[in-house]
């Protein structure tokens, strides 16, 4: 069986090698960005079942990931959007551009995989 | 060597001036050419510094990783991640390299919650970090201490609580706030006793840290801030008259009320605007009792009370002031006539035109 392949976009080296080593032992597929710009490249070219991203990125953040999925690629892949405290606000606009789930840091890894087994379910 | 023979005679023939332009131009050319050797030198060595630093994040990065996720429930430290624990202890007195552990054992500690982050206080006291922290609140610079108290407050260690407390008055500003804010981030509403025995001032920009702090925690039960009210301190003053508006603490009214007539104004001002969002009713008779021993600031915050807490039979007191020198106060005044008396406010703009200021009626016919 194909194993299901997830974009994480996070610009926190340690972080993102915490969550890759996590969902990797789920039996996921994880493919790196550590910017805007790589997670749409990564995007565009494996067409993944999910990404993960954060909204503060260099180069493009996360909302503007969203942005040219859901408007540009024209895609519904589930995205869950990873927020710090104080950016209410830019959680609100990630789901308006079609953000399906988000988590707020500092968050556990463990709820983080309930969640993505959720949507990809 | 005739050649050269040549070039030094052709070059005495030249006047003085001449010449000494061309031993400055060498002496500035000779500059230019040791700061472009050494700039590259500087430039390789930094570069390999940077290579090393990567590798060494990548490195502890990964031995990071494998330390959370190698614990087991049975026991505290499973045996691999003791065997982590050792290898760290051993980069740790490096200062190069404990600054890169540190840092990314806080990058991640602020990114993750529950076991993790549990996981990831074990290893700083573990490996020894705690104690080079610690060491630092002893040395004889403040900028030391200060990063000593930062470093503690980031990875939440609460048992040095009296080490860090004595900092409390230091004469820097740098280290207090540090110390402030360790004492409030570990011990929430507690930690403000330090409110207590402050004797330097508390600026603003101190204040609202404190408070931005103080509303980060789920758990907002705020401890009794009437000794604050009553400090000699009026910078402590200040920020528990803050702290009652923000927490709504209608139990300290009758304190709020004495401090009525503190000496200094701002303080006078600040209680009358939060009397205004506690109702302090209780405040009123008084303050228009002594409407005119006022400074203006304080009468155009009680004037903002008055607009909140009017009853009809402050009428009276607000038709007298209709036509204050202040603008602001004819315009509270206004406004409160309108809610209180509504045919008396229309009546205003049938008096003949001596008797009312113009901009007071340009604005009655806009209100």
């Amino acid at each position: 069986m194909d194993k299901k392949k997830i974009v994480l976009a996070e610009d926190n080296s340690t972080l993102s090698l915490l969550l890759k080593f996590r969902l990797e032992k789920e039996g996921f597929e994880l493919l790196m960005a550590v910017d805007g710009k790589e997670a749409i490249e990564l995007i565009e070219n494996h067409n993944p079942d999910l990404v993960l991203t954060d909204i503060m990125m260099p180069f493009f953040s996360g909302l503007e990931v969203i942005s040219h999925m859901r408007n540009k690629l024209e895609v519904d892949t589930p995205v869950i959007v990873f927020s710090s405290a104080g950016q209410e606000e830019m959680v609100l606009k990630a789901f308006n551009l079609g953000a399906n789930d988000f988590m707020g840091k500092p968050f556990s890894p463990n709820e983080l995989v309930i969640r993505v087994k959720r949507l990809l379910s | 060597m005739m050649y050269y023979q040549y070039i030094i005679d052709y070059y005495n023939e030249f006047p003085f001036l001449v010449r000494l332009i061309w031993i400055i131009s060498g002496i500035l050319f000779s500059i230019i050419v040791l700061l472009t050797i050494y700039l590259k030198l500087v430039r390789s060595f930094l570069r390999r510094k940077d290579k090393e630093i990567a590798k060494f994040k990548d490195d502890y990065e990964a031995s990071l990783i494998e330390y959370l996720y190698s614990g087991n429930e049975q026991e505290e430290l499973s045996e691999v991640q003791k065997s982590i624990i050792l290898k760290l202890k051993e980069e740790v007195p490096f200062k190069s390299k404990r600054k890169i552990i540190i840092s990314i054992l806080y990058n991640l500690m602020n990114e993750v919650s529950g076991e993790m982050s549990d996981s990831i206080k074990i290893l700083y006291y573990e490996t020894g970090l705690i104690d080079y922290a610690i060491s630092r609140l002893s040395n004889k610079n403040w900028y030391i201490i200060a990063k000593g108290i930062g470093e503690l407050t980031r990875f939440k260690i609460d048992e040095t609580h009296d080490k860090v407390a004595k900092f409390i008055n230091h004469p820097r500003s740098e280290v207090r706030k540090g110390t402030q804010l360790y004492l409030v981030n570990m011990f929430r509403f507690e930690g403000l006793k330090f409110l207590n025995t402050l004797s330097a001032p508390l600026s603003e920009w101190h204040q609202v840290q404190l408070l931005e702090t103080l509303q980060k925690f789920d758990d907002q039960q705020i401890c009794d801030i009437k000794p604050w009210l009553k400090s000699t301190n009026d910078t402590v003053v200040s920020f528990a008259i803050k702290l009652a508006q923000i927490y709504n603490q209608f139990e300290v009214k009758d304190v709020l009320i004495e401090l009525l007539s503190h000496k200094a104004k701002e303080i006078r001002v600040s209680v009358i605007e939060v009397l205004t969002h506690l109702y302090g009713v209780e405040a009123k008779d008084m303050l228009k009792a002594n409407f005119n021993e006022l400074s203006l600031d304080e009468q155009i915050s009680f004037f903002a009370l008055l607009e909140k807490l009017v009853i009809p039979t402050d009428e009276p007191f607000v038709e007298k002031h209709l036509f204050h020198k202040n603008f602001e106060i004819q315009l509270l005044a206004l406004n409160i006539l309108k809610s209180i008396n509504i045919d008396k406010y229309m009546g205003l703009t049938n008096l003949p035109k001596d008797e009312k200021s113009p901009a007071m009626l340009k604005l009655v016919n806009t209100i």
